[in-house]
């Protein structure tokens, strides 16, 4: 694995929060799903391109937080190529939100 | 910034938000199924917070900080000290850290293009390739630092490096007081990219200085 | 050259605009710009080239410019110089030939003995050569100090201009503020400007 610069230097409206050049997440849940999407990526679920393509629109659409619309885009990524359900997913978030599983990384 | 690593092992966590439960669920449901280990998510998020930009820098200046011996290496040979922390250093191209001292307080510039040591700070921003920045930081550096809020006492000489050649300037910042016994983690934590230029100083936020 | 480029010390620019946490690349053309010159530096032409090559914008348009666009102009200009591409191929938007065989410089350094060491006291040459040059203008026959011994260098002057072999040691000069800028700089200021051999003489004893 190495660093790909078309993560990194992504642009635009896409462009990665940064604080003084530093990439900046503003809470864990935001770096996990930084990596989440880029390991995918990495693993061939799908081409990077398309995630970029799908974040500019996303992020195009409204008021979403950067990382919202980042976790949106990965998730309907995911959810197209059946890689997960939504029933599933929404279930499993459900636990993690009523402390019925632990919420750690 | 980087983030403090507390364990405190809270016994009634706060509920997580619903993009968050999100998260979590996205990643459990991954590794549940083998297509990834958090392991993997944790080694990635690693790689793009620490082996691009200035977080390279950083640690350069940490250790640095913690380890005179590493620093006098840093300051007799830059991409020899650097590689020593297993960062890459282009070969054929120079890097030599300026030690900030005292009464002697150092900032970068290229007047003629925009050099910058893009190895060790990432690429540069658009201030610093600017007419205004090009023009007056060789002329009038304290009045230039004060537009970055950094204002020198009378006392202290400014040293302003014109990179003309492929010789990369990296100012090395003083430590400030009050990071006694800080790991190199914390340290990194509170180096810039603009100490590193030498318009900033390194900072103690302030719900650490509270501790 | 004395060009709109050798900027230090030039008033009248305004106030640095610092925009905070701003993005890598405003634009997406940004990013191309970069891998394009990262592709053909040091293949078609060398980063000497490459500055003068943005050096030779005319005045205006390099002011205007950003630094990207000057990037482009440069990639432009001298892959267009070096016949990498025609201009019919760059208006109609696809190429016509094949890109000639790269050149890749790689004479190693050679041991040069420097002529000056740190402490001494030297002065800047009052040159202002028509081409290429790393001597700014706010430095010209100036009195500094050797502070650091680099190099040997391939000298930008020559190496610009089709001459890849002229070799020189280089010396980061360190100036009073109050050399370069009047009484009115502050006393205890210094400026260390990387400078060749060539361009500095041993300062004259009084």
């Amino acid at each position: 694995m190495s660093v790909d610069n078309r993560v990194a230097y992504l642009d635009g409206e896409a462009a990665l929060p940064r604080k003084n050049g530093e990439l900046v997440f503003a809470a864990p849940w935001e770096g996990r799903a930084f990596g989440l999407a880029v390991l995918l990526s990495e693993k061939g679920a799908y081409d990077w391109d398309d995630f970029r393509k799908r974040l500019v629109e996303e992020i195009g659409k409204g008021d979403e937080a950067y990382y919202e619309s980042w976790l949106a885009v990965f998730e309907s990524l995911l959810l197209a190529r059946e890689v997960v359900t939504r029933e599933e997913v929404s279930k499993r978030a459900g636990e993690y939100a009523a402390l019925e599983r632990d919420p750690v990384f | 910034m980087s983030h403090d690593h507390d364990h405190d092992h809270d016994h009634h966590p706060e509920a997580p938000s619903p993009v968050e439960a999100r998260a979590l669920a996205l990643e459990s449901l991954l590794v549940e199924k083998g297509l990834l280990t958090s392991e993997e998510v944790d080694r990635i998020v690693s790689m793009y917070e620490h082996d691009i930009g200035p977080m390279l820098g950083a640690r350069v200046v940490a250790r640095a900080w913690v380890d005179e011996s590493y620093k006098q290496r840093l300051l007799e040979d830059g991409p020899a000290a650097v590689k020593e922390l297993g960062i890459g250093y282009p070969p054929a191209t120079q890097l030599v850290v300026v030690e900030n001292k005292g009464d002697v307080h150092n900032v970068i510039v290229c007047t003629l293009c925009s050099c910058y040591p893009w190895p060790v700070l990432g690429l540069p921003p658009t201030w610093y390739k600017s007419a205004p920045y090009r023009s007056r930081m060789v002329r009038e550096p304290r009045t230039v630092l004060e537009e970055f809020n950094l204002n020198l006492p009378d006392e202290v000489a400014v040293n302003v490096w014109d990179s003309s050649s492929d010789v990369r300037y990296m100012v090395l910042p003083e430590r400030p007081a009050g990071t006694e016994g800080w790991s190199e983690e914390q340290l990194a934590g509170i180096v810039t990219r603009d100490c590193m230029i030498g318009v900033a100083r390194p900072r103690i936020p302030a719900e650490s200085a509270a501790r | 050259m004395d060009g709109v480029h050798d900027m230090g010390g030039t008033h009248g620019f305004g106030a640095v605009n610092i925009e905070r946490d701003e993005p890598v690349f405003h634009h997406p053309w940004e990013g191309v710009v970069r891998a394009m010159m990262q592709r053909t530096n040091g293949r078609y032409y060398n980063l000497d080239e490459f500055r003068h090559a943005m050096e030779r914008m005319p005045s205006d348009e390099y002011l205007r410019a950003s630094y990207y666009e000057r990037w482009l102009h440069a990639v432009e200009t001298l892959l267009l110089e070096k016949d990498v591409i025609t201009r019919t191929e760059l208006t109609e938007g696809h190429a016509t030939h094949p890109a000639p065989e790269a050149t890749r410089e790689t004479e190693p350094r050679p041991a040069l003995e420097p002529r000056f060491q740190p402490g001494d006291r030297v002065s800047t040459r009052n040159i202002h050569p028509h081409g290429h040059t790393r001597l700014p203008r706010y430095a010209r026959g100036r009195r500094g100090v050797i502070r650091k011994v680099y190099g040997p260098f391939r000298l930008p002057d020559a190496n610009a201009h089709g001459d890849h072999h002229a070799w020189q040691p280089c010396y980061a000069v360190e100036f009073a503020a109050q050399e370069l800028w009047g009484d009115d700089a502050k006393q205890t200021d210094r400026v260390c400007i990387d400078l060749w051999e060539s361009y500095l003489v041993p300062e004259e004893k009084p």
